[in-house]
């Protein structure tokens, strides 16, 4: 099941990649903290799935509008003559690796009370 | 993988969305970049490298110019002296002067001298490695002490020394006539041997400095050194001749 959404990732990724203009320089800086920000609300959802408490509504909206909020804030810094792209990029950073922390000590947890509910059966 | 099973696939449409998304910004930014690499050279290596062999593709085209257009000039002289009196005497000045400007090469008796950089490190005796290298300024020193033995010719890793070559330190890299030149250093000098080896051993002189922090120091007396033309000769914009031509 996780082959469609991973399919997707190649297939949109193929799509610009190779039929779509590049944006222009100045707008890449805009587009690369948009990505960061989208890696963020990814991690952020498998948390939460793992969690137990995903909603599909909350993922969608937070990854879209959470995009263009970084993008916008990094545009407002630029205009300011502030680097409110690093402001950005280290908040979202932290987050990332939050959330990555807590994914991985829930797997592990998950993992070790398999073993110990069932120690014959092998966790898939 | 371990995870916890979730009720229903509900994840699947969303996810494929995202991962849509994120794939194509991922494409689009990539290919950004990867157009950014090839036009903004300040940052790319690569391209700094092309083009630094580019041009040293043009400046050896250039010198296959300069050696091409000396060829002719030396038939034209060969052809003036033939002819008598005034001709010859100014070939002969012309000879000097050729000398003096470096567009000749010049061989005869002198010295030669390599420098390196010190064998010790950093933290054994001084705290700086900065000490332990050779600077423009300990070249300055030896090239200044050859002339005033009265070397008649100088050379650094084949840049000639002219009234007017530069010595100079450029982002950790030494320039001699604006070309990087590294250790070894090899000063070769056409001058009488015996002042210029006395002059450069001279007691606490520039060689003896050096020694006492273990730079290797190799200086030989040679029967011949040959020395090479400058590669560029200089150009005068500014300056110009006083005199009789002088229209003022």
């Amino acid at each position: 099941m996780i082959a469609i959404p991973f399919s997707a990732l190649v297939l949109g990724f193929l799509v610009v990649y190779v039929l779509l203009p590049p944006v222009p320089p100045r707008w890449a800086d805009y587009v690369a903290i948009a990505i960061v920000a989208g890696l963020d609300a990814f991690v952020g959802a498998a948390r939460n799935w793992l969690e137990r408490r995903f909603d599909e509504a909350i993922f969608i909206s937070g990854f879209f509008v959470n995009m263009a909020l970084a993008a916008l804030l990094a545009y407002f810094g630029d205009k300011l003559g502030v680097d409110l792209y690093l402001a950005v990029l280290v908040a979202l950073g932290i987050r990332i690796f939050n959330n990555l922390g807590r994914t991985r000590a829930l797997l592990v947890t998950a993992r070790v009370e398999a073993r110990r509910v069932r120690p014959a059966a092998p966790s898939e | 993988m371990g995870t916890p099973r979730i009720d229903g696939k509900h994840w699947v449409a969303p996810m494929t969305v995202v991962c849509l998304v994120l794939g194509g910004m991922l494409g689009v930014q990539v290919h950004t970049q990867q157009l950014r690499g090839a036009t903004q050279v300040g940052r790319q290596t690569s391209a700094l490298v092309g083009m630094l062999t580019r041009n040293e593709a043009q400046v050896e085209q250039q010198q296959e110019e300069i050696e091409r257009l000396r060829g002719v000039l030396s038939e034209y002289e060969r052809e003036a002296a033939s002819e008598k009196g005034l001709t010859r005497l100014m070939q002969e000045e012309l000879h000097t002067t050729r000398i003096a400007l470096g567009t000749v090469a010049v061989k005869g008796p002198g010295v030669e001298l390599e420098l390196s950089d010190s064998t010790m490190r950093a933290g054994g005796g001084f705290g700086d490695q900065d000490v332990y290298v050779i600077h423009d300024f300990d070249l300055l020193q030896v090239a200044n002490e050859l002339w005033c033995a009265g070397a008649e010719a100088v050379s650094i890793n084949g840049q000639r020394l002219l009234a007017g070559s530069p010595i100079a330190c450029s982002a950790r890299l030494i320039e001699v006539n604006k070309v990087t030149v590294a250790s070894p250093f090899k000063f070769k000098a056409i001058g009488d041997r015996d002042k210029l080896m006395s002059a450069l051993n001279i007691r606490d002189g520039v060689l003896d400095r050096l020694r006492v922090l273990q730079f290797p120091v190799k200086l030989m007396p040679k029967e011949e050194v040959v020395i090479p033309p400058i590669s560029v000769p200089p150009k005068y914009e500014h300056a110009q001749p006083v005199g009789k031509e002088a229209k003022q």
